[in-house]
């Protein structure tokens, strides 16, 4: 008797190609990572071949990543990705390209790697040291499997100069498509990241950001208000972040000083950007004398430099309201599909655009992140 | 008042110089349409005195300069004494020519030509009034 365990559902015929944003590897043992960290680094995170047990449970062991404040009541990955051999969803890229890739009909997949906060880990040496070698186990055991897995780099945004390094000693490899920055205390638009971005330019390397430090005891939780009680009071607060960070760079005029750089935000939603464009641009007109880099609509600016992840894709009372929404922000050219493979809150591509016109599909799916990543 | 027909506009006297001095406003009604009127250190400006946003009287508006176009960091002052701003909102226009600074194309409270001639303040309309009034107002810029 043949089980099918999962149709092969694939995409209309209407729409060709699909990139997706994020997908999510994870280490199915931190000892993978192993190899790939100096010496030094191991010692100093007392990990490896320096591993300490002794009084692990009392602040004195090895090195454990930040935790996040807000623990999923369900789960976080999901369940339907569990490894053949039963390991943590998005540890096996064989398995994830046949759950994934080829039942989708991937183009290509974007790894977007599944411990981020590490990069803005509040020792930049460690945070570099990580960072560099989790790049490094990415590349190999991923980019390397399938020519349709390409990757964003980690580098940390707490010291730029390390971050810097971290583009020149790998940026220019053919599977990396883009810059992962993580969220700390420093508005994006800041000139503390600036340095960062010509080079990020000079690279063709769009900046994308992703949720992983926010909320995390490393740095301040997203909801201004202060912290939220629950997973579903904090996940939802997710999205105030891009919209903080996109008045950021709008109002520090980092859009004029680096015009072809593209930022990505993913896994904010996008819903909410008629909102953001409509009150920049209210607010520049009567206030542009304090920001006189700012030379046209703060919106025309979004609209050319800022990308929107869909997912989670927000589902509007009435299905079509939500195309609507697109139309009336002319975010067309925008979005950029991502499922969050092999995350709990994702979205499948066949079935979270039904009402979706095929022309928009089109862009969502394909176009858009094709001319936004360096593909 | 006074009218004189001249070309394709018509020239209207609506105060003698001195009641326009320099740092003096004025507000003229023209059938129905409130026009602003002001003196910036000699130079006369007339404009329509409702914001083009929200339609509040520009003639409470602050007369300044602007912080021209730069890049990002820098802060150029420029165009000292000829930029009025919305009362409300603060959004400025140029004095001489009524465009806004951030969309001069599509957003403008207009202007009128305006002249002392003789001790009298001539104001240039495209057609012949039926009525004309002066309206009274506090201001203390």
């Amino acid at each position: 008797m043949e089980t099918v365990l999962k149709e092969n559902e694939g995409l209309k015929k209407s729409v060709k190609g699909l990139i997706d944003c994020d997908i999510h590897p994870y280490l199915d043992d931190f000892n993978e990572l192993i190899p790939y960290l100096d010496e030094g680094i191991q010692r100093h995170m007392n990990i490896g071949k320096f591993e300490k047990n002794m009084l692990a449970n009392m602040n004195a062991g090895s090195f454990t990543f930040p935790k996040a404040r807000y623990a999923n009541p369900n789960h976080v990955l999901r369940l339907d990705a569990l490894t053949p051999g039963g390991g943590v969803p998005g540890s096996d890229p064989v398995f994830a390209t046949q759950d994934l890739l080829d039942r989708h009909n991937h183009t290509f997949g974007i790894l977007n790697i599944g411990h981020g906060t590490m990069a803005g880990y509040h020792n930049v040496e460690v945070a570099a040291g990580y960072t560099s070698g989790s790049n490094d186990w990415l590349y190999d055991r991923w980019v390397e499997s399938d020519p349709r897995f390409k990757m964003t780099m980690s580098v940390t945004p707490v010291a730029p100069d390390l971050a810097i390094e971290e583009v020149k000693r790998i940026g220019h490899k053919p599977g990396i498509v883009g810059i992962n920055l993580q969220c700390i205390n420093i508005p994006l638009g800041k000139r503390h990241f600036w340095p960062l971005y010509e080079v990020a330019q000079e690279y063709n390397l769009p900046i994308v950001l992703h949720p992983d430090c926010e909320g995390t005891a490393e740095y301040a939780p997203p909801g201004a208000v202060g912290p939220a009680s629950t997973y579903a009071e904090w996940h939802t607060t997710l999205s105030l972040i891009a919209q903080r960070q996109i008045m950021s760079l709008v109002c520090e005029g980092v859009f004029e000083k680096f015009p072809n750089l593209k930022f990505n935000f993913i896994e904010y939603g996008f819903s909410w950007l008629p909102s953001v464009m409509w009150r920049l641009d209210k607010n520049w007109k009567a206030l542009r004398s304090e920001i006189p880099w700012v030379k046209e609509l703060p919106s025309e600016y979004i609209r050319r430099n800022v990308r929107l992840g869909t997912q989670p894709i927000e589902e509007s009372f009435h299905p079509k309201d939500i195309v609507r929404l697109i139309e009336m922000s002319k975010a067309e050219d925008m979005l950029l599909f991502a499922s969050d493979y092999p995350h709990w809150d994702g979205d499948e591509s066949d079935r979270a655009f039904l009402h979706f016109p095929d022309e928009l599909k089109q862009k969502i799916f394909y176009e858009n992140a094709k001319k936004t990543y360096r593909l | 008042m006074e009218t004189i027909q001249k070309g394709t506009l018509t020239s209207v006297v609506v105060c003698s110089a001195e009641e326009l001095m320099p740092g003096q406003r004025k507000i003229v009604v023209v059938d129905g349409v409130e026009i602003a009127m002001l003196n910036v250190d000699g130079q006369m400006y007339a404009f329509r005195n409702r914001c083009p946003h929200q339609g509040v009287e520009m003639v409470y508006g602050a007369v300044s300069g602007a912080m021209l176009p730069s890049n990002p960091g820098e802060f150029i002052y420029g165009c000292d004494n000829q930029i009025i701003r919305c009362p409300l909102h603060g959004w400025e226009f140029e004095l001489e020519t009524g465009k806004s600074l951030f969309s001069p194309e599509k957003v403008s409270i207009g202007n009128y030509v305006i002249e002392e001639r003789a001790g009298s303040i001539v104001l240039k309309l495209k057609r012949e009034p039926k009525n004309i009034s002066l309206r009274n107002f506090r201001c203390t810029h």
